[in-house]
């Protein structure tokens, strides 16, 4: 009777599972499997295709502007990362506080996030308009500058313009995240310090951070994952430049499809990120993983 | 009846509406535009389907994802039966299979003498043609008259040389109050083929080989060229947004009124005298150094892609749009250059500018190249960044021996 029940569990518990399943295959495993059957092949955007085993790879090895893509592509991470962190992490103490304003904050500082990055980024092309747009105003206004600032003149100050306008973009994401690691400490904990007469730096110091390792570890990985995959900021902010200084390396894989017509190499190169993503993704949580 | 009952009927009636829609869907003829041609394309198709059996779907793609949908419809096997596409694609389609060979059809045509030999040349591989001319557009150089007389230059005399722009942008910039005297897209290798090499063209000189399988921009015309836009810009001339526009303000800042000179297509003729009546504005063919015109023969080519199912009515479409009366009624009548040269004055008869725009465009070129999206349109392409090395960068010799050296590069490339 028990064995049969549970047969019976399993069949209904792979049922309820299976929709799931189907979806993943469908729009995961299956696309991957196509991409890495292309990244074996010369398979142009138009016209015949052709096996050539492991040629696209070898030919990535040697690729320079590959590397230089993902290089850039790093120091975006580097810089977009904890300038996300620091932003939500303040953001989530303070409305973490119960308080008659605190979900009204809640939603004003996840707003942007609902907001897709392609119209962002569209939004913040016009803010940062020399000719209209509001930031050059302003520091006209305020005679801080005699003429309006060229924000993506130079690949800095390009590159610094888009990780202002991530943060701006997705702060209250990973505010959430932190928040949901914060309220799940319970309250006990705090009280016992505040009896020993711990202060609020003491309580940060010993009780929050510590046992925020795993939500630090999941937003980092959530962080890291989406900053590699960069593509519709830059796509429409700089179209890479000046003078190709901002193309990260999805825009490289973007372009060895679309505009050099390489889909085959564009595989490869896909290929070769999830590599890495994934290698990175388990030294991340490694290196958080809880003590327990 | 019961609820049950009901519903099964309701769900019934409404999957025999959905087949029924899906038949529809599928017995139209589909057709593909880029957003460029959906003013144009969007009444015309009205009118077809207004007045033939054979109904056409039209779908707007937006201009710099078309390539790509084509791209990934083609892999699927799910084609247009009708595509306008940019003409300088058309090579690339042609070369790699993806258009139906109409040669004898095109021969047939009683007015095909009078077809734009831009289209054509672009539209034929290896003597066999694969596409017909749909839209028309000419490059040409823009000038404020307002800004010219207060700048006590001539209104009615535009430049005709280099040194004259130069002179003339000069004396604009003086005005002051933000005022400048040129401008140009400096991150937009589409923008740059369109405006700038006309310039090369006028002096005598050319990016590509005939055969378009070499580069020539080591020829002195392309250096002088690219000099005579980096003086302009290093002595002020330009506004600073230049540097980083990527053909977001390509005529944008223009229609501010505070900009002498810019390239630009003939469209502008009529968002100015729609949009900017304010702003009294003439325009000139490209000069070359010394004299000469040049510009760039652009728009779309109408083609029927392999695996089209209704390729006989597409046919007929693409004919019927190069009618008589379609071309002066839906292209020539609202603006657009019609594509046959016989039918010019319709276009131009009632205002002298367009004109001058229909003649740039019937002597203007377009590249051959089926690497032109990498060589050329590409925005981080070698194109493009020649002209951002060379012009704000300075070092005109190295700009150019890198963008020749990656030009044969791409050529050269399967």
């Amino acid at each position: 009777m028990i064995a049969s029940l549970s047969r019976r569990q399993a069949i209904a518990g792979g049922l309820f599972v299976a929709p799931c399943l189907a979806m993943i295959a469908v729009f995961f495993f299956v696309p991957l499997a196509m991409t890495l059957w292309m990244s074996l092949h010369d398979w142009p955007l138009f016209g015949p295709r052709s096996f050539s085993g492991l040629a696209n790879y070898v030919q990535l090895l040697q690729d320079a502007s590959f590397w230089d893509s993902l290089w850039f592509t790093t120091r975006y991470t580097l810089l977009v990362t904890p300038a996300l962190f620091i932003a939500a992490f303040i953001l989530a103490l303070v409305v973490q506080q119960p308080g008659r304003l605190s979900g009204l904050f809640r939603t004003a500082y996840f707003l942007p996030v609902v907001i897709g990055m392609s119209a962002a980024s569209l939004l913040w092309v016009w803010l940062y308009n020399d000719q209209v747009g509001i930031f050059s105003a302003i520091l006209m206004q305020l005679h801080l500058i005699d003429e309006p600032v060229q924000w993506f003149d130079s690949a800095n100050s390009a590159l610094l313009s888009i990780v202002a306008m991530v943060t701006w973009k997705m702060t209250g994401f990973t505010m959430v995240l932190l928040l949901v690691g914060m309220q799940a400490i319970p309250e006990d904990l705090y009280e016992a310090a505040r009896i020993d007469g711990a202060n609020r730096w003491h309580q940060l110091r010993y009780i929050t951070l510590p046992l925020m390792r795993q939500t630090f570890a999941l937003a980092l990985t959530v962080s890291v994952i989406g900053s590699y995959l960069a593509f519709d900021q830059f796509y429409i902010m700089t179209h890479g430049g000046p003078q190709n200084s901002t193309i990260p390396v999805v825009f490289w894989i973007y372009r060895a499809a679309f505009t050099y017509s390489r889909v085959g190499y564009a595989s490869a190169m896909s290929v070769v990120l999830l590599l890495i993503l994934i290698v990175m993704s388990f030294v991340q949580l490694y290196l958080l993983r809880s003590d327990d | 009846m019961n609820f049950s009952g009901r519903a099964t009927l309701q769900l019934g009636a409404s999957l025999l509406m959905l087949a029924s829609a899906w038949a529809q869907a599928d017995d139209n003829v589909t057709f593909w535009v880029r957003m460029q041609d959906s003013a144009v394309a969007q009444p015309l198709v009205k009118a077809w389907n207004g007045s033939h059996k054979e109904q056409i779907s039209l779908t707007v793609i937006p201009n710099d994802d078309f390539i790509t949908k084509f791209g990934t419809a083609a892999a699927s096997g799910n084609v247009p039966d009708i595509l306008a596409v940019d003409l300088i694609y058309v090579p690339q389609l042609a070369k790699a299979g993806q258009l139906t060979d109409i040669t004898d059809k095109a021969k047939a045509l009683p007015f095909a003498n009078t077809l734009s030999k831009a289209h054509m040349r672009l539209a034929n591989a290896n003597g066999r043609q694969y596409a017909l001319p749909f839209s028309a557009e000419g490059s040409v150089l823009l000038y404020n008259k307002g800004l010219y007389k207060k700048a006590g230059l001539d209104p009615n005399n535009p430049p005709k040389d280099w040194a004259t722009i130069e002179a003339n942008a000069k004396k604009i910039t003086a005005l002051g109050g933000g005022v400048k005297g040129f401008y140009f897209s400096g991150a937009c290798g589409g923008c740059q083929i369109f405006t700038f090499a006309p310039y090369i063209w006028a002096s005598g000189g050319d990016i590509l080989s005939a055969d378009g399988k070499t580069a020539t921009l080591d020829k002195p015309q392309v250096k002088d060229a690219l000099e005579f836009y980096h003086r302009m810009w290093s002595s002020g001339q330009i506004s600073a947004g230049s540097k980083t526009d990527n053909g977001q303000n390509f005529i944008n800042t223009f229609l501010t009124g505070k900009v002498g000179m810019v390239g630009t297509g003939a469209f502008a003729i009529g968002l100015l005298k729609r949009e900017h009546p304010e702003i009294d504005f003439g325009i000139t063919p490209f000069p070359g150094e010394k004299g000469g015109t040049g510009s760039f023969a652009g728009g779309d080519s109408i083609a029927i892609p392999k695996g089209s199912k209704h390729a006989d009515v597409a046919y007929q479409f693409m004919t019927w749009c190069l009618s008589d009366a379609v071309q002066t009624e839906y292209f020539a009548k609202n603006g657009s250059i019609p594509v046959r040269s016989d039918l010019g004055p319709a276009y131009y008869k009632d205002d002298p500018r367009l004109k001058i725009a229909f003649d740039a465009f019937s002597a203007g070129q377009a590249p051959y190249s089926d690497k032109f999206p990498q060589l050329i349109n590409d925005n981080n392409g070698p194109w493009a960044t020649l002209v951002q090395d060379a012009v704000y960068g300075g070092d005109v010799n190295a700009a150019v021996k890198k963008a020749q050296t990656r030009f044969n590069e791409i050529l050269s490339s399967k």
